[in-house]
């Protein structure tokens, strides 16, 4: 069991997203929130200070981070999707249904943020006319991928995010979630529980009609996805959390039916993703308050990497190639978004904190 | 100030309705008398009418205090886990944990409050300022309450210095930037005034280091003073009372013959400290003609006459104080906070609380004061004594700081952990006030949902479900807003949404939503309705991929099921049309007299029945398919291709094939 060094910072505001900035040899000393449901909403850049008084006992590793606000800049809406695009850029989506991309200077003593672009709307009704939300963003290359709630993908490029290469109508009901497989190849989730594979090379009529349903617990209930992600190193692997808490995952090679199915939290997946430089560990944050670890276990894997299988795959066998452990618990509000840099985690949620985890094991 | 034309025109007066939000709606009035007419003035329609909506304006705008909110309902989570029966010590540590967010928000605000952006903004300037006095008020008051009241120490003296001396700091500071100076602090203008001022706060250790390092200290004057100083017996943990006591007596009796003798007289300022440390009535008056206000010098009083005071002995030892003061310094008006601290020191808890409500701090303090003090339960048998209810006063005051929070600031999310604790009450509050907040986007709700599911509270879930489908409904997102009457569970809302898009296809062929209609699943045994679109859409599917025979088995099969609607018989019945029509025989005997026969009894009577209601044009007012113009015409146009079938069918069945 690892002792996991949790520290809470209360900022004022409702955490909707939390990405760390990019960093290729070191660690990341900061990151961005962006937050929602305030009477005003901010993207803010912050920055983790060590804590003067804590020098004062070398012998004690856990130097103590604190994050202080470095610059902040008002979006018009909820902050609903933000991703990196390069290690300056930022790309933000909003509920108003625009795209915005934010510029980072780092510096040593003040960094910078400012909002460089925003798009034209991307998402409204068609009926009213009204700005739709836009619920969810992907990233792949230079290429970003949003959803709304009136069921439309966009796809635009970093270079120019005012004009958009391709709009798909997929879905006559809201879409929750996206995720790129590759550079063509993209799924999105609505709110029934439904996942299309669509192609972004093809016009909205033209689309492959392959669609695929989450399990549920339940045949009577419904049962929304809420986050999708993908293996970094198989894209083959699909895994989506989902409303009652459970992880499908399906191998996208086959999708007559699910390759795995793990009843895990007892509420909403809020966000799912694998540690970016080490795929051996998935995390989960749930709407109760929660946060999981799932690392593989390295013992019983074997070298299956070339065939293309993954313990995720394993069906019913999953739970004995896959360990979990609880990283943050009883948080008793919903936990939105988390991101994993080197051996720091922070993430943050509805109680109006980010918290701070070093020497993640 | 409103300046509002309409109400000028009358008197300038205002009448205003509560509204759901913690506002206010106003707008202009005349007041009207039985005999006034009843028609319009002679100046309507000049004046536009306008409503004005306002709202108390909080300390928590201010983004800093919205901190303390959170934190606070952090810790007041973890009291509830504890619970009404943990140890002592636990409730120890969640007052300093408030306390601890109190302080940390003050350092807060005076940081921010030297930023640009706010020094230059007056009405924040300001906010920043009353917050601060309010906050930093109540961190005193909750302070002094937890030593008095949640400890269970006996002896609060030493405590009580610390707050003293935590409260008022000047003091201290000048005294330790003095040690620091080392001799040359013997030389400074104030030397002997700060020496007096720290003695007075209690700082007997600190007096010492600092006479040590005075110049004339070697000599033998300096060297009495250290001893009596030195002397003096400090009260331990597991001492015994009465040994401590005769000590106590015999160093006090001792020091005052010594000072007596006129060892001192050569050094009127340290004979001055050490007459305040014995207890010198004169000294302790001048004390308290110099003191900022009047507990400043009580806790150091007591050190010096009463170091084992007991809480209940304190209320005498105030009082005394108290009047002490008063005599001396009848121009000092006693503020708010001095007041409360009276009542606390007197134990006058219920004056206490009822003075923290009316706090500028929208109910923070005396809500979480209360709850604490209803958990751990140290002073039931006060509010036994004065028959007050303590839990049914610690639900009221938590229900209407909950209840306040919901409906604010988007503090839903917090607030509704307080209303939990108010049982039915709470209950009930939450469900009137969930679904009033407004949903700005469907991920929110989703959030609202699951509070709701949390709670078993079925009906808000449906609630919220069935608003977000209408509102889908009216945006024409027809596939939305099925899914959010599936979800809803609303079996009279489902079938609404299924017969419109039934009778939109009927009227214009195109079928909405179709991806939707057909990912339903299991749900779509909840309406039958649900059950006819899902049938007919399968259907719809295989005549599409051109898979007759199946197609038609499922359309006998919806003709058999009896859950057809009244205004889909017809366009149910011309589907038949094209499969019995069709070069190869699709429906077979049997199913084509089953059709035969539902014409004849299902088709015929409802146009029978139209014909008497509507008269013939009856097809424009209720059936319409979008294939035929007139529904009376395929009557005899079916019966003819149903008797072809047949007619075709039997003979194919009964033939028997030979060689």
């Amino acid at each position: 069991m690892s002792l996991n060094n949790v520290s809470t910072h209360y900022i004022s505001e409702k955490v909707a997203k939390v990405r760390w900035l990019p960093e290729q040899l070191q660690q990341s000393e900061r990151f961005i929130t962006g937050s929602w449901d305030m009477d005003r909403n901010f993207v803010r850049l912050w920055r983790l200070q060590s804590n003067q008084y804590a020098m004062s006992d070398a012998s004690v590793a856990n130097v103590e981070h604190t994050p202080r606000c470095m610059d902040k800049v008002a979006i018009e809406g909820d902050v609903t999707g933000m991703e990196f695009v390069d290690k300056d850029t930022l790309v933000v989506s909003c509920s108003d249904g625009h795209l915005s991309l934010f510029n980072v200077q780092r510096a040593v003593e003040e960094d910078q943020m400012q909002r460089k672009v925003r798009s034209e709307r991307l998402h409204c009704f068609q009926r009213s006319l009204e700005p739709a939300p836009c619920t969810d963003l992907s990233v792949y290359g230079t290429d970003i991928a949003t959803v709304g709630e009136d069921g439309c993908v966009n796809i635009v490029s970093a270079n120019n995010i005012r004009q958009v290469k391709r709009t798909i109508e997929a879905d006559s009901m809201a879409l929750f979630a996206v995720n790129f497989i590759s550079h063509q190849q993209l799924v999105a989730a609505n709110r029934m529980g439904l996942i299309r594979m669509l192609d972004a090379r093809v016009a909205s009529e033209a689309q492959p009609k392959i669609t695929f349903m989450v399990a549920c617990k339940d045949d009577k209930s419904s049962n929304f996805v809420s986050s999708l992600t993908t293996h970094p190193m198989q894209q083959h692997v699909l895994l989506c959390g989902s409303e009652e808490g459970s992880i499908t995952v399906w191998d996208l090679r086959n999708l007559n039916y699910p390759a795995s199915y793990i009843s895990a939290h007892s509420s909403a997946i809020n966000e799912i993703g694998f540690h970016r430089k080490d795929p051996s560990k998935l995390f989960t944050a749930a709407e109760g308050g929660e946060l999981w670890m799932w690392p593989e276990n390295k013992v019983l894997a074997c070298d299956n990497q070339k065939d293309g299988s993954s313990a995720w795959l394993s069906g019913d066998r999953v739970k004995s190639l896959v360990g979990v452990e609880g990283v943050l618990t009883n948080i008793r509000k919903g936990i939105n978004s988390f991101d994993v840099h080197g051996s720091r985690l922070v993430c943050g949620g509805d109680t109006e904190a980010v918290y701070l985890i070093d020497d993640l094991v | 100030e409103l300046g509002d034309a309409l109400a000028m025109r009358c008197g300038n007066t205002l009448t205003g309705v509560f509204v759901p939000g913690s506002k206010i709606a106003l707008s202009a009035y005349r007041h009207v008398k039985h005999n006034s007419r009843d028609a319009p003035t002679e100046t309507a329609d000049q004046d536009p009418v306008l409503i004005y909506m306002a709202q108390e304006s909080t300390l928590f705008d201010e983004p800093v205090l919205r901190s303390i909110l959170a934190e606070a309902n952090a810790t007041f989570g973890t009291l509830q886990q504890l619970g009404l029966k943990a140890e002592q010590a636990e409730y120890v540590n969640i007052s300093r944990a408030y306390r601890s967010i109190v302080r940390a928000c003050l350092e807060k605000l005076e940081h921010e409050k030297k930023s640009p952006e706010v020094q230059t903004d007056e009405p924040r300037l300001q906010r920043f300022t009353e917050a601060m006095i309010v906050f930093y008020a109540a961190e005193c008051l909750w302070h002094l309450f937890e030593i008095l009241y949640i400890q269970q120490k006996q002896m609060v003296v030493p405590q009580l210095l610390e707050w003293a001396r935590f409260h008022f700091p000047q003091t201290e500071e000048r005294a330790t930037d003095l040690v620091l100076m080392g001799e040359e602090a013997s030389e400074s203008d104030d030397y002997w005034t700060t020496l007096k001022a720290i003695i007075r706060l209690g700082g007997v250790d600190i007096t010492r280091a600092i006479l040590s390092q005075n110049r004339k200290a070697s000599q033998p004057v300096f060297k009495a003073a250290e001893a009596i100083l030195k002397g003096m017996p400090v009260y331990m943990d597991g001492y015994s009372l009465q040994k401590f006591n005769s000590q106590w007596e015999y160093w006090h009796v001792d020091a005052e013959r010594k000072i007596q003798s006129s060892i001192f007289a050569s050094e009127p300022e340290l004979e001055q400290i050490l007459l305040l440390v014995t207890g010198n009535n004169e000294q302790w008056d001048a004390a308290c003609k110099e003191a900022q206000d009047w507990y400043e010098y009580l806790p150091g009083y007591l050190l010096y006459t009463k170091p084992t005071c007991k809480p209940y002995e304190l209320r005498i030892a105030a009082a005394n104080w108290l009047n002490r003061w008063s005599l001396l310094r009848p121009d000092k008006h006693l503020t708010s906070m001095s007041r409360m601290i009276i009542q606390l020191m007197e134990r006058d808890v219920k004056l206490f609380i009822y003075e923290a409500q009316k706090m500028s701090d929208t109910h923070w303090f005396s809500t979480h004061l209360i709850d604490l003090i209803y958990h751990c339960g140290m002073l039931k048998g006060y509010f036994d004594q004065n028959n007050i209810d303590l839990p049914a006063l610690r639900h009221s005051i938590v229900y209407e700081y909950g209840s306040y929070l919901m409906t604010s600031h988007n503090l839903w999310q917090l607030g509704i952990d307080y209303l939990d604790c108010c049982k039915q009450e709470g209950r009930a509050a939450i469900e009137l006030l969930l679904p009033r907040i407004s949903m700005r986007s469907e991920r929110q709700a989703t959030k609202l949902i699951n509070l709701a599911k949390q709670r078993g509270l079925v009906t808000v879930e449906q609630e919220i479900c069935k608003v977000l489908s209408r509102r889908s409904f009216d945006g024409e997102r027809y596939g939305n807003a099925l899914e959010w009457a599936i979800r809803s569970k609303d079996v009279l809302l489902v079938t609404s949404v299924a017969d419109f898009i039934l009778k939109h296809y009927s009227r214009t062929g195109n079928l909405h939503c179709p991806d939707t209609i057909a990912s339903v699943g299991g749900r779509m045994f909840m309406s039958p309705r649900l059950v006819f679109l899902s049938k007919y859409f399968e259907f719809y599917e295989f005549y599409r991929n051109r898979d007759f025979l199946a197609a038609s088995e499922l359309l006998v099969n919806l003709l058999d099921s009896k859950i057809t609607p009244d205004y889909f018989w017809p366009s149910l019945l011309i589907d038949t049309m094209p499969l019995l029509e069709s070069k190869d025989p699709k429906i077979f005997y049997k199913e084509t007299v089953a059709i035969l026969h539902h014409i004849e009894t299902e088709l015929v009577p409802i146009i029978e029945r139209d014909v008497d209601k509507y008269g013939n044009h009856h097809t424009e007012t209720v059936f319409k398919d979008y294939r035929v113009e007139n529904i009376d015409e395929i009557l005899n146009l079916m019966r003819l291709a149903c008797a072809r079938n047949l007619a075709r069918a039997m003979i194919i069945e009964n033939t028997i094939l030979t060689d």
